[in-house]
């Protein structure tokens, strides 16, 4: 087992001894400092927790100690967790259940020591990390704006399993903990004490004095105790089955089957209360063993990972910080504009929205003030905070107040020459240093620079709507956007809590021009018979957060036909939608916000509209039968062979953005980690006989368009005769 | 489109961490005011521009606000100027108190009338050396609400800010004061506002509940507690009205009503005269904002608290239409009774609203690029009896018109602030009156005959309001502005201040 140890070392890894320090800061009183020489922000990796290991063996030889205080480097830097991706590498069953035993026996040693045990911890402190802190006597957490604090293990797909899911509803009670793990949330340092996460909040300064001052007993600090409720809810079986119940429910809706991590954790935090701590650590580790080599927890932590990796574009390529925007106009005060505009005040930008007439604005702001409060009233703002949130959004009519911007989005209506007009006028009022951004869907970029005196000033970035939800944002890289410029927006994004992926400027970047064959499937194959809820319950069945008709009624028909009408002109017929929009459209029809589409949207249900049967066209009143797998090959493939042109023209830079692009932008299911990590589950040989076989059906060609949209890409076709991955295709420096 | 995945919403929420209001170096503010015409480049080491305040910075506080190394921060001083400008200015409609402001607080208010100037004046914050705010009930929860106002706002850190207090001229002080510290060469651009919620004035308890509320966190025993109780009586219940006892003048006890009442007897002004005086005041407002004259100093406004659905305000809402003698005739003196001639119809009512002005040498404007709404010619402050506090425009206004070389009759706009109707028609008699000058102002000959025509063209306080701390600042706007449409030359800016003042100043708009 030592060896197979040895194969999780981190390569740059110190010699033994040198991740872990004792202090002898006085008589007594140990101290014990995570300071591995290879990492910026420590990690429980194989190298450190060996170390740890051998401290806590020297340590209990030591007769004379009284008291050990545990910390990081510095107050608010002590480690990152667990080495996850160390822990994902492995697809041995038997080898996880040997490493999580592994930490928990370390961090058993760690509780069972003779000597008063104090965490003084802080910034970051998230899973494994939250892990050593409770197998302590007590918690002390240093009151910090980087201070993190919590157990996110479930949102990657595997438990705490180094004691946390028993040492936690504990200490904090079975509800809480079910909350707090499930959620997988990270608390700041007022609710972590609130809620009982740790005893005691200080200073970063103060940090370790007052940790040895508890730990020598010169400073009381009780243990956070929930008195009655212990033995009311923990200890109480029939409130506990009455939890287990609405929990299961919830989940089950939440997850549809498709995530087992929740469902392993929930019963074991139920359980803790009334069970030995050895036999709940045993449980413990036999779940984690079993969620570590699942394909969910792989895929899962592949998206964390490309999030991870997306907050660098915030830096510009040479390194360095790209320019800090704080200055921000928005003009179009329509929905997606409005969105931005809220969102940017919400995240402390000033920012300024204009349109032509007051009567958008208003509205606006009206919306601004209601996410305001409704934010106010979920994170229990302070008065301050409130006000500082509404004061940082005004509102004016005409340009003429944004030529202080840094940056102005323009979000106005899609027509080439009333985007021209803003620009132009912008260019003349602002500081030939602003950037200039679009949020166009279906123009280009490139279009737009054009005739502007600064074109490395211009550059896209295209939200989602409803914005403040939609955590994707498309930086648009025009033929002449500069590099500083892209990463600045792209820092700008980040800062919105947005994740930004670069794309290139052509039709529909990429999520629309993923989108397009996609949705236009689902209407052809409405079209030719197939029921609404058919179509949609296969795509949420593969895990879609929604069915592409519901999605469409979302977007709305007229939106839709104008991006599909872009995307066609663009590719020609591969790209050719369906005439049912058309007539949906002509019949009125325009999806949610008229009320009707392919659903009726009424105040509180919503049903399948039922005067859409006569807009079929005359194939689809017969009644064909459609299995479900072709439905499924018709929605997916589609997009699939669309994203394999699109990798090879590079519209992102690689197969791992594209799968982030995915992910964030369209919902596709994380838990398949993508839309190319999932064509590389299931084969890309596979994916190809199953576009072969839909490019050869007759329904397929003898339809009046969208044929070649089945005819293979020549990277899959490559791929798949290689018999090799998409995520092997190298990715290149960020598209131009 | 679609949702992000729940569960992968690890963050939680956002952090609550407030965004440094100057987070952006001041030089990487891009806009065409940057007077040197070069702005930085966000990642460079901002260059100071010219009369860029460096006072107040602390090494360290302020890394991106730091001057570049080796250059040690040097304390401003400007040339000074004999020349100030109103570089520019713009107001938010002003709404009755207790009405759609009623949810509004002073340094909310004030902010979005600054904010909205820096907007469109396109004046990085930065640039400014102090901001002045006049304000007289200052809510007691935003001390110095100047400061408040000015961070609100979005002003860096590290440009200063006060609040001025001269009860109703409050925001024109503001504006005398950058006056005072361009011509010091004390710097060279000022944000200057004048913003009053007298909706939001308190009530509060009198004495014998503040005092049993002392007793009662001093008792140390239940017994001591219950005598404190027990000294409670139902008249401390009855609240004290800042907004009434603020209108008060403490010295003389005479509530500002009772002394217009006090100059109606003086100068024998008649009820009639002072209903037609407001009749006239609010037919001009209304053909003044109908004609969108108003509308040329106004940015709308939708105020905090606004039902959902409900428009922004777009002008003062004081303003009656169609106000007729009959009407007025019908309504009982409200300060003395039965023989007072001062009614709510012909007085000014209790308002909220907000002025902003950026006042600046006139070298400096032209380096920003703007074209002054006005020159400030000169201006005076005086002193009377605050039982005649109305006159004192008379006595300012004579003052400052004498330190401009100037007369009345050259004044093609005579902006006075109608506290009352009665009070203006008393001011008119005595600029009038070769007796009055001889006795008051010390001179040989009155002051002049005040036009009808040219006095407050568009109305006044009486149709459009009197918010206290902002109506200085007002004035010197509608002023300005009225030079502008007729294409004059000088205009009066004055008013009356409670406790016994006048203040008044002389605009000059120089042809371009």
């Amino acid at each position: 087992m030592k060896e197979r140890f040895q194969s999780l070392m981190p390569k740059d890894a110190p010699p033994p001894g040198a991740c872990v320090r004792i202090e002898r800061p006085e008589p007594g009183l140990a101290r014990l400092v995570l300071d591995p020489p290879h990492r910026k922000l420590a990690v429980l990796d194989v190298a450190l927790m060996q170390d740890l290991e051998r401290a806590l063996d020297a340590l209990s030889g030591d007769s004379g100690l009284v008291a050990l205080v545990i910390t990081g480097r510095e107050p608010t830097s002590f480690a990152a967790g667990a080495d996850i991706d160390a822990l994902t590498s492995i697809d041995d069953a038997a080898f996880a259940l040997e490493l999580g035993r592994y930490g928990q026996g370390v961090f058993e040693k760690l509780a069972r020591l003779k000597a008063f045990k104090v965490a003084a911890v802080g910034g970051p402190v998230p899973g494994g990390a939250f892990e050593l802190a409770l197998a302590c006597d007590r918690i002390v957490l240093a009151d910090h704006p980087s201070t993190k604090i919590g157990l996110p293990e479930v949102l990657l797909g595997i438990l705490p399993g180094w004691g946390g899911s028993q040492r936690l509803p504990r200490r904090i009670g079975v509800p809480a903990a079910l909350e707090a793990i499930l959620a997988g949330r990270l608390f700041d340092a007022r609710r972590a004490l609130r809620l009982g996460l740790v005893d005691r909040l200080t200073w970063p300064e103060y940090l370790l004095r007052v940790a040895s001052d508890i730990a020598m007993g010169r400073l009381r600090a009780p243990r956070y105790d929930r008195g009655a409720w212990k033995w009311l809810v923990d200890k109480n079986p029939l409130a506990r089955a009455l939890i287990r119940r609405k929990v299961l429910q919830e989940v089950r809706a939440k997850t549809r089957g498709h995530y087992p991590a929740p469902l392993e954790v929930i019963p074991l935090i139920l359980a803790a209360p009334s069970t030995p701590l050895e036999v709940g650590l045993e449980h413990e580790a036999a779940a984690l063993s079993r969620l570590m080599v699942s394909p969910v927890c792989k895929n899962l932590v592949s998206i964390f990972r490309l999030s991870e990796d997306a907050k660098r574009l915030g830096k510009l390529p040479g390194g360095g910080e790209a320019p800090k925007l704080v200055r921000v106009g928005v003009v179009g005060a329509g929905v997606m504009g409005a969105g931005i505009a809220t969102v940017a005040a919400q995240k402390g930008l000033w920012t300024r929205l204009s349109d032509v007439d007051r009567a958008p604005l208003d509205r606006a702001l009206h919306a601004h003030r209601a996410n305001v409060k409704k934010d106010a009233a979920r994170r229990r703002l302070a008065p301050h905070e409130i006000d500082a949130a509404l004061d940082r959004l005004d509102a004016g009519v005409g340009l003429a107040g944004l030529s202080g911007s840094e940056i102005v989005i323009e979000a106005v209506a899609e027509r080439l020459e009333v985007k021209l007009a803003v620009f132009g006028e912008l260019a003349r009022r602002l500081s030939p240093r602003a950037i200039l951004a679009t949020n166009t869907s279906s123009l280009s970029v490139d279009a737009l620079a054009e005739r502007l005196p600064h074109p490395e000033r211009v550059v896209g970035m295209h939200f989602f709507n409803p914005v403040p939800q939609m955590p994707l944002v498309e930086v648009v890289r025009g033929a002449r956007t500069s590099d500083e410029v892209v990463h600045a927006v792209a820092r700008l994004a980040l800062s919105l809590g947005k994740t930004p992926v670069i794309t290139r400027d052509t039709a529909g970047f990429v999520v629309n021009r993923l989108l397009g064959p996609y949705l236009d499937e689902a209407a052809r194959l409405f079209d030719a018979g197939v029921e609404v809820q058919e179509v949609d319950r296969v795509a949420k069945d593969f895990g879609l957060p929604m069915g592409p008709l519901e999605l469409l009624d979302e977007v709305g028909l007229d939106i839709a036909a104008h991006a599909a009408e872009s995307l066609q002109r663009a590719f020609g017929e591969r790209m050719a939608s369906s005439e049912l929009l058309g007539r949906m459209l002509a019949a009125g029809l325009k999806g949610k916000k008229g009320g009707a589409g392919f659903y009726l949207h009424g105040e509180k249900q919503r049903v399948v509209n039922p005067d859409l049967a006569r807009l079929r066209s005359a194939a689809g009143n017969v009644r064909h039968e459609f299995p479900e797998a072709a439905i499924f090959d018709h929605l997916l493939m589609a997009m699939l062979n669309e994203a394999a042109l699109a990798l090879e023209e590079r519209v992102v830079a690689g197969p791992r953005e594209l799968d982030l692009a995915t992910v964030f932008g369209m919902g596709f299911p994380p838990f398949h980690g993508g839309l190319l990590r999932w064509a590389d589950t299931l084969g890309p040989r596979e994916v190809l006989g199953r576009i072969l076989r839909l490019s050869a059906s007759p329904a397929i060609l003898s339809r009046p368009g969208g044929v070649a949209r089945f005819k293979p890409a020549p990277l899959l076709r490559r791929v798949a005769e290689a018999s090799g991955k998409f995520h092997a295709v190298e990715a290149e420096a960020p598209p131009r | 489109m679609i949702f992000a995945p729940s569960d992968l919403d690890r963050e939680g929420p956002p952090e609550k961490r407030r965004a440094e209001p100057d987070a952006a170096p001041q030089g990487s503010a891009p806009g065409p005011a940057d007077a040197n015409g070069q702005a930085p480049a966000p990642s460079e080491q901002p260059q100071p521009t010219i009369g860029e305040p460096a006072h107040g910075v602390l090494p360290g506080q302020a890394p991106e606000a730091a001057p570049a190394p080796g250059r040690a921060p040097a304390v401003h001083v400007s040339r000074p100027s004999s020349r100030c400008v109103i570089a520019a200015g713009l107001r938010l409609p002003q709404a009755r108190a207790g009405g759609l402001y009623r949810r509004e607080n002073a340094a909310h208010l004030g902010a979005v009338a600054a904010r909205e100037l820096l907007a469109q004046s396109g004046v990085p914050a930065g640039a400014l050396h102090e901001v002045l705010v006049g304000c007289v009930g200052q809510p007691h929860d935003q001390a110095n609400v100047g400061r408040v106002l000015a961070l609100r706002a979005g002003v860096p850190e590290r440009v200063p800010a006060r609040t001025l207090g001269r009860n109703c001229a409050s925001g024109m002080d503001a504006v005398t004061t950058a006056c005072t510290l361009i011509e010091a060469g004390r710097g060279d651009l000022f944000l200057c506002v004048g913003v009053e919620v007298m909706s939001q004035y308190p009530l509060t308890f009198g004495p014998g509940m503040t005092s049993l509320f002392e007793r009662l966190s001093r008792a140390r025993s239940p017994l001591e507690r219950l005598a404190a109780l027990a000294s409670f009586r139902p008249s401390f219940l009855k609240p004290r009205v800042a907004l009434m006892e603020g209108l008060t003048d403490p010295v003389t006890g005479l509530i500002m009503g009772r002394t217009a009442e006090l100059l109606a007897r003086d100068f024998g002004i008649s009820r009639e005269a002072s209903d037609r005086f407001a009749c006239e005041s609010h037919l001009r407002a209304a053909k003044a904002r109908d004609s969108g004259r108003l509308a040329r100093e106004i940015v709308p406004h939708l105020p905090l608290g606004a039902k959902d659905g409900q428009a922004a305000l777009v002008h003062d809402d004081g303003i009656r239409d169609g106000q007729s003698m009959e009407s007025l005739a019908k309504l009982k003196p409200y300060f003395e009774k039965p023989d007072g001639i001062v009614t709510v119809g012909n007085s000014c009512g209790i308002t909220d609203g907000a002025t902003a002005l950026l006042v600046a040498s006139a070298e400096r404007a032209a380096d920003l690029g703007l074209e002054p709404l006005a020159e400030i010619r000169s201006w005076a402050w005086a002193g009377l009896d605050p039982a005649r506090m109305g006159l004192g425009p008379v006595f300012a206004g004579a003052l400052a018109l004498e330190q401009a070389g100037l007369t009345l009759a050259e004044m093609a706009v005579v902006e006075l602030n109608e506290a009352f109707a009665a009070q203006v028609l008393a001011c008119q008699a005595a600029f009038a009156s070769d007796r009055f000058a001889a006795e008051h102002l010390g001179r040989a000959t009155r002051v002049g005959e005040l036009d009808p025509a040219r006095l407050n063209p568009n109305g006044g306080a009486i149709a459009l309001g009197h918010p206290v701390g902002a109506s200085g600042a007002r004035l010197l706007l509608t002023a300005a502005h009225e030079l502008a449409v007729r294409g004059e030359r000088f205009g009066l800016a004055t008013l009356c201040i409670g406790g016994g003042q006048g203040g008044a100043v002389v605009l000059e708009r120089r042809q371009s």
